[in-house]
């Protein structure tokens, strides 16, 4: 079938539609029906008049609502039921504010504040050494929205950045603001791994990390002996630490 | 191939390739004349289809998705192509050994301990230029063979070939410089492209 054109496409000669989220609806459910229509080698009206009820299931469409979620999209919402029911798929009410305990890795260690009042929460591989470690409040960016945030209102001084995104594309627009990224996976061959090293950027990669909160104040052992491709190969555990020096506020 | 893709989506496209870049940049990748691709992004901005900061323009998450779900029809007639797909896995595979020379490229090995290269040691930054120059020529037949199929893409084997001679004719910084279209920003591009393409998720 190819990039032929369906009946369903370029309907609206008029322009695309009013807002962004019923041209993402429409896109995604035009996607759903090409894919099910392609798979079901009938011609389009005997598609379209009878198949398409059968062929077309309930699961292409709550993926169509999937998707727009997991852009970072909420709904907004006329009844405060809906946001009970669904506190994911919503935006929040307003009436409790959202926690953000950030990442649990299940083998992140964890230890008491020691004397310098350090409490170890986590670990990584070291991108670069660096002559000394890093201090800088934990600022967790996982969603396009934070980015979109941040972008508009600018990265805060001295955060440190604590994400997922092992190939750089969601942070890229921002990351050069970044006063050091830690990163939960990759290896410090990742493009990540890549990017931070170009603009200079303190960077651990592969990190298991838990307990930190948003806003924390966190240091990180870049003074660490850099992770290798050889340390990869062989297997050699050689990891810098991440303490939370000072809760958030 | 013909493509379905309108001036619009073209520029939606080069804008989410691009991340957050300015105008210029984005319509050159579009392949489209500044005055078009500013009208676009001009009503994109108006419906919160793109946001602006800082002179640079980004893709809002909602039309990315629906962008995304597009390339299901533009990318159609590609991704049951045979030899478009074989080239495109032929990058993934050159791919890897592209980060371990930009990796290589900015360490250096001290006393077995890897540290940022302050690119004083010459000999190493020309052996990995080599190696970078020998990657090129094993890119080559794999570029030309994707802009046989989506003539857009000659946009980055000319990038390529631009920054590659720049830094053998011995400006290091179109290596991997992220604030030019160094070696590096182009190849991680053509990625993002391809990956957009063949509708694949980045492995890392």
């Amino acid at each position: 079938m190819g990039s032929v054109k369906l009946p369903i496409d370029d309907v609206l000669h008029a322009g695309p539609p009013a807002t962004p989220l019923v041209e993402a609806v429409l896109d995604l459910v035009r996607e759903r029906i090409r894919a099910r229509f392609g798979e079901s080698a009938l011609d389009w009206d005997a598609f379209a008049l009878t198949a398409a009820d059968d062929l077309v299931t309930r699961e292409d469409i709550e993926s169509v609502e999937a998707r727009i979620l997991a852009s970072g999209h909420r709904f907004d919402w006329s009844a405060r039921v809906s946001v009970t029911e669904r506190p994911d798929a919503h935006k929040p009410d307003g009436t409790a504010s959202e926690a953000n305990t950030g990442f649990a890795h299940p083998e992140a260690p964890s230890g008491d504040a020691d004397g310098d009042g350090k409490a170890l929460r986590g670990l990584g591989d070291n991108v670069v050494r660096y002559p000394t470690d890093i201090v800088g409040q934990a600022l967790y960016v996982r969603s396009n929205e934070r980015v979109m945030e941040l972008l508009s209102s600018g990265v805060p001084t001295g955060a440190i950045a604590i994400i997922d995104d092992s190939g750089g594309t969601l942070t890229a627009p921002i990351i050069d603001q970044f006063a050091g990224v830690v990163c939960a996976g990759g290896s410090v061959r990742s493009h990540l791994g890549i990017l931070t090293r170009e603009y200079n950027i303190p960077c651990l990669m592969n990190a298991k990390v838990a307990g930190i909160r948003e806003g924390d104040r966190i240091s990180v052992e870049v003074s660490a002996p850099a992770k290798t491709t050889e340390d990869y190969q062989k297997g050699v555990e050689r990891v810098a630490r991440v303490w939370v020096i000072g809760e958030a506020a | 191939m013909a493509t379905t893709m309108t001036e619009r989506d073209l520029v939606l496209h080069a804008t989410a390739i691009k991340r957050h870049a300015p105008l210029p940049a984005i319509a050159h990748l579009a392949g489209l004349p500044e005055a078009t691709a500013q009208a676009v992004i001009d009503q994109a901005v108006a419906t919160g289809r793109v946001i602006e900061a800082r002179g640079a323009y980004a893709l809002t998450p909602l039309a990315g998705v629906a962008l995304t779900a597009r390339y299901a029809r533009h990318f159609a007639d590609v991704r049951e192509d045979a030899a478009f797909v074989g080239a495109y896995e032929g990058f993934e595979r050159i791919n890897r050994t592209l980060k371990q020379i930009i990796t290589d490229w900015q360490t250096l090995d001290i006393g077995g301990a890897k540290v940022a290269n302050d690119h004083s040691d010459k000999a190493h930054d020309d052996a990995v230029i080599d190696r970078l120059g020998a990657l090129h020529e094993q890119a080559e037949p794999i570029l030309a063979k994707l802009a046989s199929r989506l003539p857009r893409l000659q946009y980055y084997a000319d990038k390529l070939l631009a920054a590659l001679e720049a830094a053998e004719d011995g400006d290091p910084e179109w290596v991997s410089d992220i604030r030019r279209d160094s070696y590096h920003t182009v190849w991680f591009e053509l990625h993002e492209e391809l990956l957009r393409t063949m509708g694949r998720e980045r492995e890392e």
